[in-house]
């Protein structure tokens, strides 16, 4: 059965917190045919740049066209794997090192279906999805930062 | 419309072409390569209408056309 999965807002203001992270876990108690659950948290990185340690990035997103490609990579991730719900959460603005700016929650009956698909949507959030980062270093001055 | 280093670059976020006739994706980056010439050598990627185009692609004269540093999500 071909289930229709509406876009959802995706993107949050500053970092994610861990009691939300906290409070989505606990919101899937009620589904009880998920067996597996495949969390990915995205940290910022004290990176050392010729211009300094990074001290946090600034995050910001050409909104409508990425909540479009978060809806494609969800719609992609249900037709690959065998998925019972899937939740993408990714920061605009600043979040400083040590804070989580991306939590991808996946749940499944099973484990491989959840480990396969964090790592699938993981890796084409990065490649597809037109958010940009400026690091900001220690001192003032900044870098723009490209995924490899 | 401009996004991250390339909004830094040309100075603002968005700025409104007027064009007689559409242009494809190729002259289009030539356009703004010779207005703004600190461009050259930096990597963008230009969609219109929100979707990614390559250089034989036609822009039509009320399209949105966003162009796109290297992405950063994650």
């Amino acid at each position: 059965m071909e289930k229709i999965h509406k876009p959802k807002k995706v993107f949050v203001q500053g970092p994610v917190s861990p009691q939300f992270i906290a409070d989505a876990i606990a919101a899937h108690q009620s589904k009880t045919t998920i067996g597996a659950h495949a969390i990915f948290l995205g940290q910022i990185r004290a990176d050392k740049k010729e211009e300094g340690t990074v001290t946090g990035i600034e995050y910001s997103a050409y909104e409508e066209m990425a909540e479009q490609a978060f809806h494609k990579i969800r719609e992609e991730a249900f037709a690959r794997f065998e998925l019972t719900c899937m939740h993408i959460y990714h920061s605009l603005g600043l979040v400083p090192v040590g804070e989580i700016s991306l939590f991808v929650f996946v749940s499944s009956p099973h484990r491989r279906a959840a480990f396969e698909a964090s790592e699938f949507v993981v890796e084409a959030i990065k490649a597809d999805v037109p958010i940009f980062g400026k690091e900001l270093v220690e001192g003032g001055a900044h870098v723009w930062k490209e995924n490899s | 419309m401009y996004y991250g280093m390339l909004a830094e670059i040309t100075g603002h976020a968005e700025e409104v072409w007027t064009a007689n006739e559409s242009l494809s994706v190729g002259s289009f980056r030539a356009l703004m390569l010779a207005k703004y010439p600190e461009l050259q050598g930096k990597k963008f990627k230009v969609a219109v209408n929100q979707k990614i185009s390559e250089d034989y692609a036609q822009i039509d004269t009320q399209a949105e056309v966003a162009l796109l540093p290297p992405f950063a999500g994650g």
